[in-house]
Protein backbone atom coordinates (compact mmCIF):
# COMPACT_ATOMS: atom_id res chain seq x y z
CA UNK A 1 0.00 0.00 0.00
CA UNK A 2 1.35 3.50 -0.71
CA UNK A 3 1.86 5.72 2.07
CA UNK A 4 2.06 8.78 0.29
CA UNK A 5 1.61 11.68 2.28
CA UNK A 6 0.24 15.08 0.52
CA UNK A 7 2.89 18.17 0.44
CA UNK A 8 5.38 18.87 2.50
CA UNK A 9 4.40 22.10 2.86
CA UNK A 10 0.84 20.82 4.28
CA UNK A 11 3.17 19.23 7.29
CA UNK A 12 4.27 22.86 7.86
CA UNK A 13 1.05 23.96 7.45
CA UNK A 14 -0.35 21.82 10.12
CA UNK A 15 2.35 22.66 12.67
CA UNK A 16 1.80 26.06 12.46
CA UNK A 17 -1.95 25.26 12.96
CA UNK A 18 -0.85 23.92 16.07
CA UNK A 19 1.87 26.35 17.51
CA UNK A 20 -0.88 28.92 17.71
CA UNK A 21 -3.02 27.04 19.81
CA UNK A 22 -0.75 26.64 23.56
CA UNK A 23 -3.48 23.98 25.12
CA UNK A 24 -1.26 22.85 27.49
CA UNK A 25 1.71 25.05 28.04
CA UNK A 26 4.41 23.49 30.61
CA UNK A 27 4.50 24.35 34.18
CA UNK A 28 7.95 26.03 33.84
CA UNK A 29 10.43 27.70 31.09
CA UNK A 30 12.26 25.88 29.05
CA UNK A 31 16.06 25.37 30.32
CA UNK A 32 18.83 26.62 27.91
CA UNK A 33 19.53 24.60 25.34
CA UNK A 34 23.60 23.33 25.10
CA UNK A 35 23.05 21.54 22.22
CA UNK A 36 21.62 23.58 20.20
CA UNK A 37 23.97 24.98 17.15
CA UNK A 38 24.02 29.40 16.85
CA UNK A 39 21.13 30.28 14.34
CA UNK A 40 23.37 30.12 10.77
CA UNK A 41 21.74 32.73 9.00
CA UNK A 42 20.08 35.93 9.47
CA UNK A 43 16.11 35.99 10.03
CA UNK A 44 16.46 32.76 11.22
CA UNK A 45 15.73 32.21 15.31
CA UNK A 46 15.54 28.89 16.69
CA UNK A 47 14.00 27.91 20.60
CA UNK A 48 13.98 24.87 22.06
CA UNK A 49 11.34 23.06 24.17
CA UNK A 50 11.71 21.59 27.58
CA UNK A 51 12.44 17.85 27.87
CA UNK A 52 9.21 16.03 28.01
CA UNK A 53 9.08 12.70 30.09
CA UNK A 54 6.24 10.29 29.48
CA UNK A 55 6.23 7.06 31.32
CA UNK A 56 7.95 5.71 27.86
CA UNK A 57 10.10 8.20 26.36
CA UNK A 58 11.41 11.56 27.16
CA UNK A 59 10.95 13.87 24.07
CA UNK A 60 12.72 17.43 23.26
CA UNK A 61 11.91 19.49 20.21
CA UNK A 62 13.88 22.01 18.38
CA UNK A 63 11.83 24.88 16.45
CA UNK A 64 12.94 27.10 13.79
CA UNK A 65 11.45 30.18 12.35
CA UNK A 66 12.67 32.06 10.08
CA UNK A 67 10.67 35.34 9.64
CA UNK A 68 8.34 34.30 12.08
CA UNK A 69 7.42 31.27 10.24
CA UNK A 70 8.10 27.81 11.24
CA UNK A 71 10.77 26.52 9.21
CA UNK A 72 12.49 23.78 10.63
CA UNK A 73 11.21 21.33 13.20
CA UNK A 74 13.99 18.53 14.92
CA UNK A 75 13.37 16.22 17.75
CA UNK A 76 16.88 16.60 19.37
CA UNK A 77 16.14 14.26 22.27
CA UNK A 78 14.29 10.83 22.46
CA UNK A 79 14.66 8.06 24.93
CA UNK A 80 12.87 5.20 26.27
CA UNK A 81 10.72 2.87 24.32
CA UNK A 82 10.34 5.04 21.09
CA UNK A 83 14.33 5.45 20.81
CA UNK A 84 14.18 4.53 17.30
CA UNK A 85 12.47 7.26 16.32
CA UNK A 86 15.24 9.51 16.83
CA UNK A 87 14.67 12.58 14.73
CA UNK A 88 11.88 13.67 13.08
CA UNK A 89 12.21 16.46 10.24
CA UNK A 90 8.68 17.93 9.74
CA UNK A 91 9.63 19.32 6.38
CA UNK A 92 10.09 15.71 5.11
CA UNK A 93 8.28 13.34 7.40
CA UNK A 94 4.86 13.01 8.95
CA UNK A 95 4.19 14.87 11.89
CA UNK A 96 2.88 11.84 14.13
CA UNK A 97 5.03 8.70 13.54
CA UNK A 98 2.79 6.39 13.83
CA UNK A 99 4.64 2.99 15.24
CA UNK A 100 3.30 -0.27 13.99
CA UNK A 101 4.83 -2.98 16.33
CA UNK A 102 2.51 -5.69 16.79
CA UNK A 103 3.57 -8.54 14.75
CA UNK A 104 1.03 -8.94 11.71
CA UNK A 105 0.40 -5.26 11.70
CA UNK A 106 3.21 -3.86 9.96
CA UNK A 107 0.46 -2.34 7.33
CA UNK A 108 -1.11 -0.40 9.22
CA UNK A 109 -2.35 2.97 7.86
CA UNK A 110 -3.17 4.95 11.12
CA UNK A 111 -3.76 4.50 14.17
CA UNK A 112 -6.86 5.45 16.45
CA UNK A 113 -6.25 7.16 19.76
CA UNK A 114 -3.60 9.16 20.83
CA UNK A 115 -0.28 7.91 21.58
CA UNK A 116 2.29 9.48 24.44
CA UNK A 117 5.43 10.14 21.89
CA UNK A 118 2.57 12.43 19.54
CA UNK A 119 1.17 14.68 22.88
CA UNK A 120 4.65 15.03 24.22
CA UNK A 121 6.19 16.04 20.87
CA UNK A 122 3.37 18.47 20.38
CA UNK A 123 3.78 19.65 24.32
CA UNK A 124 7.83 20.41 23.51
CA UNK A 125 7.05 22.32 20.11
CA UNK A 126 4.78 24.28 21.58
CA UNK A 127 7.30 25.71 23.94
CA UNK A 128 9.78 25.37 21.76
CA UNK A 129 8.20 27.76 19.20
CA UNK A 130 7.66 29.78 22.23
CA UNK A 131 11.14 30.11 23.16
CA UNK A 132 11.81 31.23 19.13
CA UNK A 133 9.73 33.80 19.13
CA UNK A 134 11.37 35.27 22.01
CA UNK A 135 14.40 34.92 20.58
CA UNK B 1 -8.23 22.34 18.42
CA UNK B 2 -4.74 22.34 19.23
CA UNK B 3 -3.60 19.26 17.48
CA UNK B 4 -2.06 18.92 13.95
CA UNK B 5 -4.04 17.08 11.39
CA UNK B 6 -2.37 14.97 8.73
CA UNK B 7 -3.83 14.28 5.65
CA UNK B 8 -2.95 11.09 2.89
CA UNK B 9 -4.32 10.99 -0.48
CA UNK B 10 -2.69 8.46 -1.94
CA UNK B 11 -3.84 9.50 -5.49
CA UNK B 12 -2.92 12.98 -5.13
CA UNK B 13 -4.71 15.98 -4.57
CA UNK B 14 -4.11 19.46 -6.26
CA UNK B 15 -2.17 22.31 -3.79
CA UNK B 16 -5.24 24.48 -3.84
CA UNK B 17 -7.60 21.92 -2.63
CA UNK B 18 -5.15 21.31 0.57
CA UNK B 19 -4.44 24.98 0.65
CA UNK B 20 -8.55 24.97 1.54
CA UNK B 21 -8.87 22.42 3.22
CA UNK B 22 -6.11 23.70 5.94
CA UNK B 23 -7.66 27.09 5.65
CA UNK B 24 -11.00 25.80 6.66
CA UNK B 25 -9.43 24.29 9.47
CA UNK B 26 -7.35 27.45 10.67
CA UNK B 27 -11.15 29.14 10.53
CA UNK B 28 -12.45 26.16 12.62
CA UNK B 29 -9.99 26.33 15.30
CA UNK B 30 -10.00 29.95 15.35
CA UNK B 31 -14.16 30.29 15.68
CA UNK B 32 -14.16 27.85 17.89
CA UNK B 33 -10.72 28.73 20.27
CA UNK B 34 -11.04 28.30 23.71
CA UNK B 35 -7.74 29.66 24.39
CA UNK B 36 -8.07 32.27 21.44
CA UNK B 37 -9.85 35.63 23.78
CA UNK B 38 -11.23 37.33 20.39
CA UNK B 39 -12.05 33.70 19.31
CA UNK B 40 -16.25 33.75 18.43
CA UNK B 41 -16.90 30.96 21.13
CA UNK B 42 -14.68 33.17 23.79
CA UNK B 43 -16.79 36.11 23.07
CA UNK B 44 -19.92 34.35 23.09
CA UNK B 45 -18.79 32.71 26.86
CA UNK B 46 -18.61 36.34 28.14
CA UNK B 47 -21.56 37.64 26.92
CA UNK B 48 -20.09 40.17 24.45
CA UNK B 49 -21.43 38.10 21.13
CA UNK B 50 -25.44 37.56 21.37
CA UNK B 51 -26.02 33.63 19.81
CA UNK B 52 -27.91 35.31 17.40
CA UNK B 53 -24.78 37.23 15.83
CA UNK B 54 -22.81 34.27 16.39
CA UNK B 55 -21.80 32.46 12.64
CA UNK B 56 -24.62 29.99 11.38
CA UNK B 57 -21.71 27.34 11.67
CA UNK B 58 -21.35 28.01 15.42
CA UNK B 59 -25.66 28.17 15.72
CA UNK B 60 -25.07 24.87 14.33
CA UNK B 61 -22.21 22.79 16.25
CA UNK B 62 -24.36 24.18 19.61
CA UNK B 63 -27.78 22.49 18.27
CA UNK B 64 -25.49 19.35 17.64
CA UNK B 65 -23.99 19.37 20.73
CA UNK B 66 -27.66 20.19 22.67
CA UNK B 67 -29.06 17.26 20.74
CA UNK B 68 -25.75 15.07 21.69
CA UNK B 69 -26.36 15.99 24.90
CA UNK B 70 -29.99 14.04 24.51
CA UNK B 71 -28.66 11.35 22.85
CA UNK B 72 -25.98 10.18 25.40
CA UNK B 73 -28.14 10.86 28.59
CA UNK B 74 -26.28 13.97 29.40
CA UNK B 75 -22.70 11.94 29.24
CA UNK B 76 -22.19 14.13 26.36
CA UNK B 77 -22.71 17.87 28.12
CA UNK B 78 -20.62 21.12 26.12
CA UNK B 79 -21.77 22.94 29.60
CA UNK B 80 -19.72 20.86 31.55
CA UNK B 81 -16.24 21.58 31.76
CA UNK B 82 -16.50 24.98 32.91
CA UNK B 83 -19.67 26.29 34.65
CA UNK B 84 -21.35 28.77 33.17
CA UNK B 85 -19.41 28.34 30.02
CA UNK B 86 -19.70 26.57 26.49
CA UNK B 87 -16.97 24.07 25.19
CA UNK B 88 -17.74 22.10 22.49
CA UNK B 89 -13.92 20.93 21.99
CA UNK B 90 -15.74 17.58 22.12
CA UNK B 91 -17.57 18.24 18.96
CA UNK B 92 -15.71 20.47 16.74
CA UNK B 93 -12.48 18.67 16.45
CA UNK B 94 -14.62 15.62 14.82
CA UNK B 95 -17.19 18.03 12.57
CA UNK B 96 -14.50 19.86 11.27
CA UNK B 97 -12.17 17.23 10.32
CA UNK B 98 -15.45 15.74 8.47
CA UNK B 99 -16.09 18.65 6.58
CA UNK B 100 -12.77 18.90 5.57
CA UNK B 101 -12.83 15.35 4.41
CA UNK B 102 -15.75 16.96 2.35
CA UNK B 103 -14.02 19.47 0.93
CA UNK B 104 -11.55 17.49 -0.24
CA UNK B 105 -14.18 14.96 -1.91
CA UNK B 106 -15.84 17.85 -3.49
CA UNK B 107 -12.02 18.58 -5.04
CA UNK B 108 -12.05 15.40 -6.46
CA UNK B 109 -10.41 13.20 -4.27
CA UNK B 110 -11.46 9.55 -3.85
CA UNK B 111 -9.39 7.71 -1.70
CA UNK B 112 -7.98 9.61 1.56
CA UNK B 113 -7.40 9.70 4.83
CA UNK B 114 -7.38 12.92 7.44
CA UNK B 115 -5.64 11.80 11.11
CA UNK B 116 -6.63 14.56 13.88
CA UNK B 117 -4.46 13.45 16.68
CA UNK B 118 -5.66 9.49 16.77
CA UNK B 119 -9.29 10.25 15.36
CA UNK B 120 -9.78 9.21 11.73
CA UNK B 121 -11.49 10.18 8.18
CA UNK B 122 -11.90 7.18 6.36
CA UNK B 123 -12.62 7.99 2.33
CA UNK B 124 -12.08 4.91 -0.31
CA UNK B 125 -10.94 1.73 1.11
CA UNK B 126 -9.81 -0.68 2.41
CA UNK B 127 -7.84 1.00 5.06
CA UNK B 128 -6.24 -0.79 7.64
CA UNK B 129 -6.89 1.20 11.19
CA UNK B 130 -4.73 -0.19 14.06
CA UNK B 131 -6.38 0.98 17.50
CA UNK B 132 -4.38 1.68 20.16
CA UNK B 133 -3.79 0.01 23.18
CA UNK B 134 -4.72 1.31 26.15
CA UNK B 135 -1.71 0.60 28.33
CA UNK B 136 0.92 -0.74 26.03
CA UNK B 137 3.07 1.61 24.58
CA UNK B 138 3.47 1.02 20.73
CA UNK B 139 0.78 -1.57 20.78
CA UNK B 140 -1.97 -2.25 19.06
CA UNK B 141 -5.59 -3.63 20.29
CA UNK B 142 -7.13 -4.26 17.36
CA UNK B 143 -6.76 -3.95 13.85
CA UNK B 144 -9.69 -2.96 11.55
CA UNK B 145 -10.57 -2.85 8.05
CA UNK B 146 -12.73 -0.16 6.63
CA UNK B 147 -14.15 2.03 4.11
CA UNK B 148 -15.63 5.31 3.93
CA UNK B 149 -16.07 5.35 7.41
CA UNK B 150 -14.56 7.38 10.60
CA UNK B 151 -12.87 6.06 14.06
CA UNK B 152 -12.71 7.69 17.19
CA UNK B 153 -10.86 6.47 19.96
CA UNK B 154 -11.31 7.88 23.93
CA UNK B 155 -9.62 6.78 26.36
CA UNK B 156 -7.28 8.14 29.71
CA UNK B 157 -4.06 7.65 28.71
CA UNK B 158 -4.60 10.94 25.68
CA UNK B 159 -4.29 13.53 27.84
CA UNK B 160 -3.95 12.34 31.69
CA UNK B 161 -7.77 11.50 32.91
CA UNK B 162 -8.98 14.69 30.71
CA UNK B 163 -12.62 13.04 30.50
CA UNK B 164 -15.09 13.73 32.84
CA UNK B 165 -18.58 12.75 33.82
CA UNK B 166 -20.73 15.69 33.62
CA UNK B 167 -23.18 13.93 35.89
CA UNK B 168 -20.69 13.25 38.98
CA UNK B 169 -17.74 15.85 38.09
CA UNK B 170 -15.53 13.15 38.65
CA UNK B 171 -13.02 11.18 36.22
CA UNK B 172 -14.48 8.71 34.38
CA UNK B 173 -13.66 5.02 35.83
CA UNK B 174 -14.10 1.71 34.82
CA UNK B 175 -12.86 2.06 30.96
CA UNK B 176 -9.30 2.44 29.56
CA UNK B 177 -10.58 3.30 26.22
CA UNK B 178 -13.93 3.34 24.15
CA UNK B 179 -13.65 3.23 19.77
CA UNK B 180 -16.32 4.02 18.15
CA UNK B 181 -17.00 3.31 14.38
CA UNK B 182 -19.75 5.28 12.32
CA UNK B 183 -20.60 6.95 9.37
CA UNK B 184 -19.18 10.70 11.24
CA UNK B 185 -16.60 11.81 13.05
CA UNK B 186 -18.01 14.34 15.06
CA UNK B 187 -21.03 12.14 15.67
CA UNK B 188 -18.19 8.78 16.53
CA UNK B 189 -15.86 11.35 18.85
CA UNK B 190 -19.10 12.72 20.78
CA UNK B 191 -19.60 9.00 21.46
CA UNK B 192 -16.36 7.83 22.24
CA UNK B 193 -16.28 10.46 25.13
CA UNK B 194 -19.76 9.81 25.68
CA UNK B 195 -19.67 5.97 26.38
CA UNK B 196 -16.01 6.80 28.15
CA UNK B 197 -17.42 8.91 30.99
CA UNK B 198 -20.18 6.17 31.25
CA UNK B 199 -17.41 3.75 32.61
CA UNK B 200 -19.23 0.30 32.99
CA UNK B 201 -22.33 1.33 31.87
CA UNK B 202 -20.67 2.28 28.76
CA UNK B 203 -20.54 -1.13 26.39
CA UNK B 204 -24.25 -1.49 26.96
CA UNK B 205 -25.09 1.84 25.91
CA UNK B 206 -22.87 1.47 22.89
CA UNK B 207 -24.97 -1.81 22.06
CA UNK B 208 -28.09 0.74 21.47
CA UNK B 209 -26.56 2.96 18.55
CA UNK B 210 -27.96 2.27 14.86
CA UNK B 211 -25.21 2.58 12.61
CA UNK B 212 -22.42 2.84 14.82
CA UNK B 213 -20.00 -0.11 16.19
CA UNK B 214 -18.44 -0.26 19.52
CA UNK B 215 -15.41 -1.48 21.65
CA UNK B 216 -14.62 -0.91 24.85
CA UNK B 217 -11.46 -2.24 26.90
CA UNK B 218 -12.21 -2.17 30.12
CA UNK B 219 -10.05 -2.25 33.59
CA UNK B 220 -8.76 -5.47 33.88
CA UNK B 221 -8.16 -5.66 30.03
CA UNK B 222 -11.94 -7.08 29.25
CA UNK B 223 -12.88 -6.08 26.16
CA UNK B 224 -16.64 -5.89 25.13
CA UNK B 225 -17.52 -4.54 21.56
CA UNK B 226 -20.17 -4.45 19.32
CA UNK B 227 -20.45 -7.73 16.99
CA UNK B 228 -20.76 -5.60 14.02
CA UNK B 229 -17.52 -4.26 15.20
CA UNK B 230 -15.53 -7.59 16.06
CA UNK B 231 -17.03 -8.12 11.86
CA UNK B 232 -14.38 -5.32 11.14
CA UNK B 233 -11.71 -6.71 12.75
CA UNK B 234 -8.77 -8.05 10.68
CA UNK B 235 -6.73 -10.77 11.51
CA UNK B 236 -6.71 -12.14 15.26
CA UNK B 237 -9.52 -11.43 17.33
CA UNK B 238 -9.82 -8.48 19.75
CA UNK B 239 -9.59 -10.71 23.11
CA UNK B 240 -6.54 -12.35 21.56
CA UNK B 241 -4.41 -9.20 20.68
CA UNK B 242 -5.11 -7.77 24.45
CA UNK B 243 -4.35 -10.68 26.14
CA UNK B 244 -7.51 -11.21 28.08
CA UNK B 245 -11.25 -12.78 27.43
CA UNK B 246 -14.00 -10.85 26.00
Amino acid sequence: MRRALAALALTAAAVVLLARYETHPPAKPPPPDKRAPAPPKPGLRAGTGPLVTTPFSSIQVRAELTRGRLTGVRTIALTGADAHTNEINARAEPILREEALSAGSADIDVVSGATYTSESWIASLRAAIRAARRG
Amino acid sequence: MGMPVRVRVPGGAGAHALDELFAWLRFADATFSTYDPRSELCRLNRGELGLGDAHPLVRDVLARCEELRAATDGAFDVRAPLPGALDPTGLVKGWAVERAAGLLERAGARRFLLDAGGDVVLRGGPWRVGIRHPRLAGRLAAVLELSDAAVATSGAYERGAHIVDPRSGRPAAGALSVTIVGPDLGTADAYATAAFAMGGRGPGWTATLAYHEAMTILEGDRVLATPGFVDLCAGPTIAASVGAAA
